[in-house]
């Protein structure tokens, strides 16, 4: 009892678990908090509630058995994780990719993106308390899902692209009904922009929360949208281009306030800019064959390191193989964007109210599967 | 149905205990405890498209002390596993719980040989009323799943089944 | 034009570095080679070429390792013993580099454990990848979590995953494992 009556009247920090069960972690996220009152002293994210091994399943199973992992890693935009992985393994073991499977591969990767991005659009206005934009969002994602369903077969953890190219053509159905989509969504967008972006609730919640600066980018390698939305113009696709990118023309949005506003901008308009790229590839479709003459299942890289990036939805993406000679690879590193990008929300929560650390985390896009792989 | 030693009424009712399970089979509320892939397929079962609201099951609640089914979509880690026990202990009576995908089932793509962090079925340590396999489960599946839970809370199959063509 | 300017800021990492014992001797500029072995290394490339091709069993000389970026995915190749890990992180702090990734190699034929890491540049495409072993049954590796704050988490997951020790790392503990993991699953010897 006297250590009760001793305990210093002016300490007033408790800590909150802002536990792995919530509805606005996106996943299962703890953090632990050190509040006092309504703002946070300190924030420290714990992670591993959704650990699977895609590391060591990395060594326990063929290059040709991983594929399917790497859809479930970050399943929101699981083709760039496919792409990732696909071209890391051709470069390491020099396997040529036709043309027209490159440009099936652009096409629906932006179509992933753009659905990765509307999901968390409106899983994000969710966080900030308003239900409604989810169900549009929701509705434009489910006619990408048809799209890519008729295509690849799944509506959410592809496995569509085998060293060598992609395992299905399009037919003209899909071409036809991308035409469409993006009519429909060059539609509803202005919607979004008029109703949620110019929201006067919602800029009074996202602007000036949050700022990250440049130098805390480079420290702790944030990438994707959450450096350009702090004024870094750094995307893989012009800084590195890989596969066929070089031959299209689309910007990228990059905002100086490095806010949550400015993170939220970003990705608005990268739906655009994602419409502008599928609207070019198919206008420069080439016919030809989509997989090698005969279907790869050995690969035998020569012995060494290699490391490949792709620019997946939340930032850039890279596999680090460590090939032995053999048919299982040595060691696979996965380097995932928002690991880094969740690490800086220690840093970057001080000093905040819970509700605009809230807003915080939901701007930075994180999904959980992908950070403790 | 849960594990708790709940003292069962004295007098019984056959038409009340009918009324009273046919109103909790129409409006199950299930948990948001989306862990992984699945929880997006849970999510889109809940939007416009497939409706999950038709069926009385809108109503996601993230806290458990007011929901009544407990729907485990994603992989269950050796780290979350006191978590969802908890989480399932806090939940009143009556209660059911859903193994949807194939990580819940029986651990699912992840299980290989010397395997150290996932727990290889939600029914290893909790009572599984129905089984939605799928990886992910289309949300049609999650659909047919709360109608097999129906069927099992009332009794008897109050919604057409689908036949194949 | 990076990639010449961070070569040669981490090629003064190796003053410290002793020449390996075969190179001098084999070489025809013998008194070249020796007189300034370490920092010429830029600068002689044509009779460092004679003396590898004179020697077939010399080692290549201790130096930031240009490498073919089509076919390996990255610029420059730096080996370096882990007291040095901290100062070329210093360095390319200074020259504006970000930190990509740390990653753990379990070399279990050698007994040593190797740690990558992995910097790129935001302006200009550069990437450099440092390198370093330790011994497999007493890994330590000096921690770089005070000058790139994004590290602390990369080696928590290292070490998680393989044991490695980083001195002066503020809080060691698992990060992807369970709190109470006294297991590294991915060493080669791992039984579950």
């Amino acid at each position: 009892m006297n250590g009760l009556l001793q305990q210093d009247v002016n300490q007033e920090t408790f800590t909150l678990n802002l536990g792995p069960q919530h509805p606005a972690t996106h996943g299962v996220l703890r953090v632990k908090l050190e509040m006092d009152g309504e703002y946070i002293v300190e924030a420290e994210p714990v992670l591993g509630y959704i650990h699977r091994m895609h590391e060591k399943m990395g060594e326990n199973r063929t290059w040709v058995k991983f594929l399917p992992n790497c859809g479930r890693m970050d399943y929101l935009s699981a083709l760039s994780y496919n792409h990732g992985y696909v071209a890391t393994v051709e470069r390491a073991a020099g396997i040529e990719v036709p043309e027209r499977a490159e440009y099936i591969r652009v096409i629906t990767v932006e179509l992933n993106r753009i659905s990765s991005h509307l999901l968390w659009f409106g899983a994000f206005v969710l966080d900030l308390g308003g239900f409604t934009p989810l169900l549009y969002a929701f509705d434009d994602r489910e006619q990408i899902l048809d799209l890519l369903e008729s295509v690849t077969g799944s509506r959410l953890t592809y496995c569509y692209f085998r060293f060598g190219g992609v395992y299905n053509d399009i037919d003209d159905s899909f071409i036809a009904g991308t035409r469409e989509f993006i009519k429909r969504l060059r539609k509803r967008m202005p919607m979004y922009d008029a109703l949620v972006t110019k929201n006067i609730i919602l800029i009074k919640r996202l602007k000036d929360i949050g700022p990250i600066s440049k130098d805390m980018a480079r420290r702790y390698g944030a990438t994707g949208p959450v450096a350009r939305g702090s004024g870094i113009n750094f995307d893989v696709r012009k800084h590195e281009p890989y596969s066929v990118y070089p031959e299209f023309d689309f910007d990228i949005p990059v905002y100086e306030e490095g806010d949550s506003m400015a993170r939220y901008m970003v990705r608005m308009d990268e739906i655009e800019q994602s419409m502008r790229i599928i609207e070019q590839a198919l206008a420069k479709l080439p016919e030809g064959e989509v997989k090698p003459k005969k279907a790869i299942k050995m690969v035998k890289p020569e012995k060494g390191d290699y490391y490949c990036a792709v620019e997946a939805a939340r930032g850039s993406f890279g596999i680090r193989i460590v090939s032995d000679g053999t048919n299982t690879p040595y060691r696979m590193k996965l380097r995932s964007p928002t690991y880094s990008n969740l690490s800086l929300f220690g840093e970057a929560a001080k000093g905040m109210l819970l509700a605009d650390a809230l807003a915080l985390m939901g701007s930075l896009d994180l999904v959980i599967p992908e950070i403790d792989r | 149905m849960g594990t708790q030693d709940v003292q069962p009424p004295i007098i019984h009712f056959a038409t009340l205990d009918k009324i009273l399970s046919l109103g909790r089979a129409n409006s199950l509320w299930p948990m948001t405890f989306g862990l992984a892939c699945c929880a997006i397929e849970m999510m889109a079962t809940g939007a416009s498209r497939f409706d999950l609201a038709r069926f009385g099951a809108e109503v996601f609640r993230p806290s458990p002390r007011q929901c009544d089914v407990m729907i485990v979509a994603g992989t269950i880690s050796k780290k979350m596993e006191p978590a969802v026990k908890t989480l399932y202990d806090q939940m009143p009576e009556p209660k059911w719980v859903i193994a949807m995908g194939n990580c819940a089932i029986s651990g699912g793509p992840f299980v290989f040989e010397g395997q150290y962090g996932i727990v290889e079925g939600a029914d290893k340590f909790l009572p599984v009323d129905i089984y939605i396999p799928g990886c992910p489960p289309r949300p049609e599946a999650l659909i047919e799943g709360i109608l097999e839970l129906e069927e099992k809370v009332t009794g008897f199959r109050r919604w057409p089944r689908v036949e194949a063509k | 034009m990076l990639l010449a300017k961070i070569k040669e800021a981490l090629s003064s990492l190796y003053d410290g570095i002793q020449e390996t014992p075969e190179t001098p001797e084999t070489s025809e500029a013998e008194e070249a080679t020796e007189e300034a072995v370490v920092p010429s290394e830029e600068t002689a490339p044509a009779e460092e070429a004679q003396a590898e091709e004179a020697a077939a069993e010399a080692a290549p000389p201790p130096g930031p390792r240009e490498t073919d970026y089509a076919a390996k995915g990255y610029h420059l190749d730096v080996d370096l013993p882990s007291e040095k890990v901290p100062e070329a992180a210093e360095i390319l702090l200074r020259e504006n580099f970000f930190i990509e990734s740390i990653a753990g190699v379990d070399w279990i034929d050698d007994q040593q454990l190797e740690a990558v890491y992995d910097f790129n540049h935001f302006d200009e495409l550069c990437r450099v990848v440092i390198r370093t072993r330790t011994d497999r049954n007493n890994p330590e590796i000096p921690t770089i979590s005070h000058i790139y704050q994004g590290a602390n988490w990369h080696e928590r997951e290292t070490h998680d995953f393989f044991g490695i020790k980083f001195i002066g790392h503020p809080n060691l503990e698992p990060l992807l494992l369970p709190e109470d993991a006294d297991f590294h699953p991915l060493l080669k010897d791992f039984k579950a």
